[in-house]
């Protein structure tokens, strides 16, 4: 039989095999090639509100699929496969494995908020795409982005020290991120202070970078903060 | 004295709110009810809370009903159908099953529909399994206070709503839109949730039709409020899963792959079909059926209350589905008109 729809059948459904039995008759050869089923078994109750208690995704739960995000969106205009309504549904019956299939367009969005401004619900679909694309990362789905990489290394700094080190986070942002430590602006930017030689200024700025002084008194701080925003995570999202 | 008496036929909402304007214009109302209670589909299917009043059906209706019974110019036959109509408009003689002969000037057919039988769609698993329900069998569980599955009485943790079933399906000759049951399925979606807050409930949809002002009111509402599931989807069968649970086969089609997917109960929101006994009442009345088998209008925009019969009127469900808000309204029209054409006649011999 002919198949109508192969757009539906995606690769790693396709299963082949080199010798095949299928209730005891060989179909090695010409049949080798079986497509597993695409069948929804079961929906993912809880997956909505997990969403929700991401910032800005409170309302999804009132999306009736008009299309009208979809429509308006400046991605959707680049690319169709960048579909909110679409995502919207599948984050309401918590079709997570089709959600994870669109893994790598879903952050694309540019927050122009076209869909939240027409969205006849107010389900301010931009803030979904924001929460998706945070739920991703913070699966492991996606890989961290440069943003979260330099949150991190500023929030670990403060639990260590009580304070930052502007040399040092970019250091090891640049060097997190795998971009190279020397880059064009900071050479223009030294060679410019370099100029009005505030000796003294540097000076520090290198030793601090070698030595990390801490705030006075920062004891334990750190550590209860760091649990403190640990907390506050999963009283968010679970 | 026939010129001063209409007979309505049928008690439900449109039969009783005729009677009812029948009467303030002080004429005489006969009414003939074929079961033994007056009120109609909303007494007789034990529905629970109205749409759009939120009033139960027993109070809401039972009003009506008290003012028809008590009013001194009204007469009731229940258990009684009309067998055989002589005579034309403006003295008409009915002959009734209970052998009583009725005169009156007009006639009324207040006849509504019958419930579409679920059995007629058998692949979605009524009749073969006891969790299978239709709407009216899950408005009277709302009514008993209690949500549970009939098989075992255990807590359903997930109900699934299928609409359209016998509605807009030319495959089983129901060509038409029953109108109410999207409002009524949301409505019924807020209760269940209301009764037993750890229900999921679930809406299989393929449009939602919740008109005027049920938009907010019902569809916004149960999504916002009770957190029901909209799920476009076309429903291909309805089987058991082996474990004691429902499984719904069909396809997503906004996801564009087949879903089976288990539930506790699968309520079937039957849709309105002509009235069972139309064919009987064409020939007893001598009145003439529009294509899908309810009762034809006279003329749509000068006559809407009048059947291809001078002097014998419909309203509500007779003509097509329609809410019971409408059919009041309808009914009430009916009556008017009913007797201001009797009024004319009397008019015109005086």
């Amino acid at each position: 039989m002919a198949i109508h729809e192969k757009a539906l059948i995606e690769d790693e459904r396709l299963q082949q095999h080199d010798e095949l039995v299928v209730d005891g008759v060989d179909v090695s050869g010409h049949w080798n090639t079986m497509i597993a089923p695409r069948t929804v078994r079961d929906y993912d109750d809880d997956f909505e509100t997990k969403i929700q208690t991401y910032t800005g995704a409170e309302n999804v739960h009132r999306c009736w699929q008009c299309g009208s995000c979809t429509n308006s969106c400046t991605m959707y205009a680049q690319n169709v496969q960048f579909n909110p309504r679409y995502w919207i549904y599948l984050t309401r019956l918590g079709m997570k494995e089709e959600l994870v299939k669109d893994k790598d367009i879903i952050w694309q969005c540019v927050s122009c908020n076209k869909c939240t401004n027409i969205c006849p619900k107010d389900v301010k679909p931009e803030g979904v795409m924001k929460a998706l694309a945070h739920w991703m990362e913070e699966e492991g789905i996606t890989e961290k982005t440069p943003s979260s990489i330099f949150d991190e290394e500023f929030a670990d700094q403060i639990y260590k020290t009580g304070r930052i080190e502007d040399g040092k986070v970019m250091q090891n942002f640049f060097k997190k991120t795998g971009q190279p430590l020397l880059q064009e602006w900071l050479k223009v930017f030294v060679f410019r202070m370099m100029k009005h030689l505030p000796v003294k200024h540097l000076m520090a700025m290198g030793f601090n970078t070698i030595h990390t002084p801490r705030t006075k008194s920062w004891g334990k701080t750190g550590d209860v903060l760091k649990s403190y925003v640990r907390e506050q995570k999963e009283a968010a999202h679970g | 004295m026939q010129q001063d008496t209409v007979l309505v036929v049928g008690g439900g909402p449109a039969g009783l709110a005729a009677a009812a304007n029948v009467n303030s214009a002080g004429y005489k109302a006969v009414v003939v009810e074929k079961e033994d209670v007056l009120g109609g589909a909303p007494i007789l299917s034990g529905y629970a809370k109205l749409v759009p009043s939120g009033e139960w059906a027993k109070d809401a209706i039972g009003r009506m009903v008290k003012r028809v019974e008590d009013d001194a110019n009204s007469t009731v036959h229940k258990s009684a159908k009309v067998e055989k109509l002589e005579g034309e408009a403006g003295n008409f003689t009915a002959t009734l099953t209970n052998g009583e002969s009725v005169q009156a000037g007009a006639v009324v057919l207040a006849t509504g529909f019958t419930h579409f039988d679920s059995i007629n769609k058998p692949e979605w698993g009524f009749g073969t399994y006891e969790d299978v329900l239709t709407t009216t069998q899950m408005e009277q569980m709302v009514g008993s206070g209690k949500i549970a599955c009939p098989s075992d009485g255990r807590v359903p943790e997930r109900v699934c709503i299928l609409l359209c079933v016998g509605s807009r399906d030319r495959q089983i000759g129901r060509e038409w839109c029953s109108k109410i049951c999207c409002t009524v399925s949301a409505n019924l979606a807020m209760e269940i949730k209301e009764i037993s807050p750890e229900t999921d409930v679930f809406i299989y949809y393929m449009d939602i039709r919740t008109f005027g002002l049920y938009e907010d009111k019902f569809y916004w509402k149960s999504q916002e409020e009770f957190k029901t599931k909209f799920v476009k989807a076309r429903i291909a069968e309805v089987t058991a899963s082996g474990d004691g649970r429902l499984l719904v086969k069909g396809e997503d089609t906004l996801v564009k792959r087949p879903i089976i997917i288990p539930f506790d109960i699968v309520v079937h929101a039957i849709g309105m079909d002509p009235n069972a006994d139309n064919p009987e009442l064409s020939q007893v009345f001598g009145i003439g059926l529009e294509k899908h088998g309810f009762i034809e209008k006279a003329e749509q925009y000068t006559n809407t209350c009048g059947t291809t019969r001078k002097g014998i009127y419909s309203c509500g469900a007779a003509y097509g589905p329609e809410t019971i808000d409408d059919s009041i309204a309808q009914g009430a029209a009916a009556g008017g008109r009913a007797v201001a054409d009797l009024h004319a006649l009397v008019q015109k011999a005086g």
